[in-house]
């Protein structure tokens, strides 16, 4: 794996950017006092918990790398060497990944000692849910990184994914509380099928559709980068 | 046996514009070709659809006789490229830079070696944001060759190097000249081509104007001869006085005309001041073509 060679120095820089460092690590110990609020079910908190991993430590996190590694001409240095595309693009979305996926395990395991939550029954559509969604999101964020001309622009053409998915799968409020017509467009959103599939770990949720739609963003993400992904500076 | 083959090279932009308009030549194995001309002429356009960053709009390319963009896999390897501007992440060191390149090649020559080649070894433990423009230079140069490349691309190597800098990193290409290396080289320090390049083409507006060794190329054009002519007396030679009052005259033979002009001062016991001659130089040529092009 060659790509780790990128994703090594990705972590150095990581460890030495203070305000990245602050916000991947510090930021889930303020979301404690929530979890003492919360009295019921832990297993929405926990997916809960997880869909906003993918949303801040993958998909906004990776735009603004992304996008400061191509003004950097970084990209644009890998590209002339003889790692293939997916491999730098791996390599650079290394250590985000890993946060999330920290994160991810740490929530669990706090929320689920809190609050109880039993073992998932079905653990492999947990993984499954966890996996896709990381696939889907660095997707994303790659492809919003060529809609983003500087690092700050980020907090701006991130939005659109993150509000949507803040507010259209489920993760703010329940879904059921739309009208029908509404939740069913929503369920089209990258976001929704992750949170189905991270649920069917504990219960018997549907499986086949959110894996159908998963698939699909995941080959639409596929797409958009090729076509728009911008490896050096726009000019 | 032929290193890089370039044939009727187009390069398109989305806005439509055509930065390289049929540009074709050969570099054979261990020589340099340099690529010269003004700025916007073509020649990092071209250099990049030569390294496989991109695909030609129209003509062909051939690296070590495959397509360095659709089998880069097989070309990269092989090669080394030193960009026009190419970044590192500012908050790694120098030597931290060098390992992650390190990692992602086949068989890497050791770090602490190629940082050495370029005088970098000293600099190793220092953060890329706090290098020169000349030891960034240096660093891109050393990480073209971690790969101990066999086709090596230096586009604009020595832009920003001090003159020791530049001496040295000129006698590093020799050395690997010597050991086999096929340089392609862009500059705009004509003296760099002229020092260095076994053949060379100009290019002007995507297309290139001369081509063929230095010589070849200068040969051309006439050699000059300058000097403060003196008062009241006519010259035996055609010149061109301009207005600070310095005539230059302009030969296919220089050391002819040089002779008659130095036999009439004697005998007419005028002093030509300032006298200077010189073979027609890569400048020379150069501001030529650039001239006659626009």
């Amino acid at each position: 794996m060659r790509a780790v060679a990128v994703g090594q120095a990705e972590l150095k820089l990581f460890w030495r950017n203070r305000t990245a460092l602050f916000n991947s690590l510090l930021l889930p110990l303020l979301l404690a006092p929530v979890l003492y609020s919360v009295d019921a079910d832990g297993v929405p908190l926990v997916v809960g918990l997880i869909g906003f991993a993918l949303l801040k430590a993958v998909y906004y996190n990776l735009v603004t790398t992304f996008v400061a590694r191509r003004e950097e001409l970084v990209l644009k240095r890998l590209r002339v060497g003889e790692l293939t595309d997916p491999e730098i693009l791996a390599g650079a979305a290394l250590p985000s990944v890993v946060v999330a996926l920290g994160q991810m395990v740490l929530y669990t395991v706090v929320v689920g000692v809190v609050t109880g939550v039993a073992l998932p029954s079905r653990p492999w559509f947990l993984l499954l849910g966890v996996l896709g969604g990381v696939a889907v999101f660095v997707l994303l964020a790659a492809a919003s990184s060529a809609f983003t001309r500087t690092v700050e622009m980020a907090q701006v053409t991130s939005l659109p994914v993150l509000m949507a998915c803040l507010f259209g799968s489920g993760l703010v409020f329940p879904l059921s509380v739309l009208p029908d017509e509404v939740a069913s467009v929503l369920q089209y959103l990258p976001l929704t099928p992750v949170l189905e599939l991270l649920r069917a770990g504990w219960a018997d949720g549907p499986v086949l559709k959110p894996v159908i739609v998963l698939a699909v963003w995941i080959v639409l993400g596929t797409y958009a980068v090729q076509r728009w992904f911008r490896w050096d500076p726009r000019r | 046996m032929t290193a890089i083959e370039v044939r009727g090279l187009t390069r398109r932009y989305s806005g439509g514009f055509e930065a390289v308009r049929g540009v074709s030549f050969d570099v054979e194995r261990g020589e340099m070709f340099a690529l010269l001309g003004t700025n916007g002429a073509g020649k990092t356009s071209t250099v990049e659809v030569v390294e496989g960053l991109s695909r030609p709009a129209e003509g062909s390319v051939r690296v070590l006789g495959h397509d360095p963009f659709a089998e880069r896999k097989l070309v990269r390897p092989r090669m080394g490229v030193m960009l026009q501007e190419g970044g590192f992440p500012p908050d790694l060191t120098v030597v931290e830079a060098a390992r992650m390149w390190a990692g992602t090649l086949t068989s890497p020559r050791p770090v602490d070696e190629a940082l050495s080649l370029v005088d970098l070894a000293h600099r190793a433990s220092v953060r890329v944001k706090q290098l020169s423009g000349g030891e960034r230079r240096r660093l891109d140069l050393a990480l073209a060759l971690l790969g101990k490349p066999e086709v090596l691309f230096l586009d604009e190597p020595t832009t920003g190097l001090d003159p020791e800098s530049r001496r040295n990193t000129w006698e590093l290409i020799r050395a690997l000249l010597r050991e086999g290396v096929t340089v392609l080289l862009t500059t705009h320090y004509l003296e760099e081509a002229q020092a260095l390049a076994d053949r060379l083409a100009i290019m002007h507006r995507g297309r290139i104007v001369a081509q063929g060794t230095v010589s070849e190329v200068v040969d051309a054009y006439p050699s000059r001869i300058s000097f403060v002519p003196p008062e009241g007396i006519a010259l035996p030679v055609v010149a061109d006085v301009d207005s600070s009052g310095r005539a230059t005259v302009r030969t296919n033979e220089l050391q002819a005309t040089l002779h008659e002009l130095l036999v009439w001062a004697e005998r007419n016991n005028v002093e030509l001041s300032g006298l200077d001659a010189r073979s027609a130089s890569l400048e020379e040529a150069f501001l030529a073509i650039a001239e006659e092009a626009a």
